[in-house]
């Protein structure tokens, strides 16, 4: 299963707080706040869909993170957030 | 012209005839009622109040109109309606005057759209608005009430009204409701407040209004940009605290304190960041008036 952005993050308004985010979506209207590792799977999905697997893997790089076993989980958690806030909708091929 | 300058017959014709139209802050408001007992306290609480120009439009039709109920024969009720709407039950005669003010304001929060309206009140001091947005029950009014009477100017304890384009904050200056002990604190504290009539039964308690000082409602013209946000939260026995708030943390309390901040969109996302970038964000923790007023007058003297 793969994940996508709902609008393309250039279409997204982002103001930076010192490494808090607030973030705006014009198409629904909703502000939302989020962290750097928040904001870095938006940049990660902005450049293609991916999957849980190459989410992770991506943001382990980025932050020079060794995971542990619960780290997947706590991705897919922040993932299944994001839908519900409308920002991300899961998709079951890369289109 | 005041509301002053007329008689109380005057005010009394006016009030059930055309109504009584008075500037406050940015709008205009055309008051109508017959009841002997508002009259009264309309007269002595709106006497600083200037009338608008019989040119000018009233954006607001509000009026108290006595109501009578099948279920409730033996009690005196009013009704407060605006452009012929009834948004509240009635009500005790006595509970007019708060009636009134309550329901003016839910017609400001309700209609006005073109500008962003803060849950917070609002003062100025050395040419600078001060906001302080709080959640109902945190002391917002009370600690506003003894601002006014200790140099600064007031814009409202309710609303803070922002043009989200300039960034300047509108005043409002407005009767202000105090509550329960409240009531007795400032009449210790500020003996020189003038207050209305105690209020007893109502869906908040007991409330008893603030009259606003002459000189705020005779500025009620002269905008001001915003320099300090503090939230501040009155806790029995608390010792003073005036810290540092991160500015994220104050964007998100600005931002869903906000009346209309979903209804305006990115532009409401453009003025809070603007705001708050702009802004010394603070959270105060007070007990006693004469610490709080200390440290925001060390705040606002710079």
């Amino acid at each position: 299963m793969y994940w996508r952005l709902n609008s393309s993050l250039s279409s997204i308004r982002i103001k930076n707080w010192g490494g808090e985010f607030t973030v705006f979506q014009p198409e629904s209207g909703k502000t939302h706040f989020l962290n750097e590792m928040g904001l870095q799977i938006l940049t990660i999905l902005d450049r293609s869909p991916a999957t849980l697997e190459t989410i992770c893997k991506a943001l382990s790089e980025y932050f020079s993170l060794q995971p542990d076993k619960d780290f997947p989980g706590q991705i897919a958690k922040t993932l299944h957030r994001f839908e519900t806030l409308g920002l991300i909708t899961r998709v079951k091929e890369h289109a | 012209m005041k509301v002053e300058q007329f008689s109380l017959d005057q005010l009394r014709t006016l009030l059930a005839g055309s109504g009584l139209r008075v500037k406050a802050g940015p709008f205009n408001l055309s008051i109508q009622t017959c009841l002997p007992s508002l009259t009264d306290q309309l007269y002595r609480m709106y006497s600083h109040y200037s009338l608008v120009d019989e040119t000018e439009i009233a954006e607001f039709h509000v009026r108290i109109i006595p109501k009578h109920s099948i279920r409730r024969p033996f009690v005196r009720l009013i009704q407060f309606q605006v452009d012929g709407r009834a948004p509240f039950p009635p009500v005790p005669v006595e509970q007019a005057l708060a009636t009134l003010e309550w329901g003016i304001n839910l017609v400001i929060a309700m209609r006005v759209n073109h500008l962003l309206l803060f849950h917070s009140a609002a003062v100025e001091r050395n040419g600078h608005v001060l906001l302080l947005p709080a959640w109902p029950g945190s002391g917002k009014t009370t600690l506003c009430t003894a601002l006014i009477h200790r140099g600064y100017r007031l814009f409202s304890d309710e609303f803070g009204l922002m043009d989200p384009q300039s960034g300047e904050f509108f005043p409002l200056p407005r009767l202000m409701p105090l509550k329960n002990q409240s009531i007795g604190v400032i009449r210790d504290y500020l003996p020189e407040a003038v207050l209305g009539p105690e209020i007893p039964g109502t869906l908040k308690g007991t409330v008893a209004h603030v009259r606003p000082p002459q000189e705020s409602i005779e500025r009620a013209d002269e905008t001001a940009k915003p320099r300090w946000i503090v939230f501040p939260k009155w806790s029995a026995g608390a010792a003073l605290r005036l810290e540092s708030l991160p500015q994220s943390e104050a964007f998100l309390l600005l931002a869903t304190n906000a009346f209309n901040y979903e209804v305006l969109g990115e532009t409401a996302f453009d003025a809070v960041t603007s705001l708050v970038r702009n802004c010394e964000c603070r959270k105060l923790v007070y007990s006693d008036f004469d610490s709080a007023l200390a440290a925001l007058d060390e705040l606002t003297d710079g």
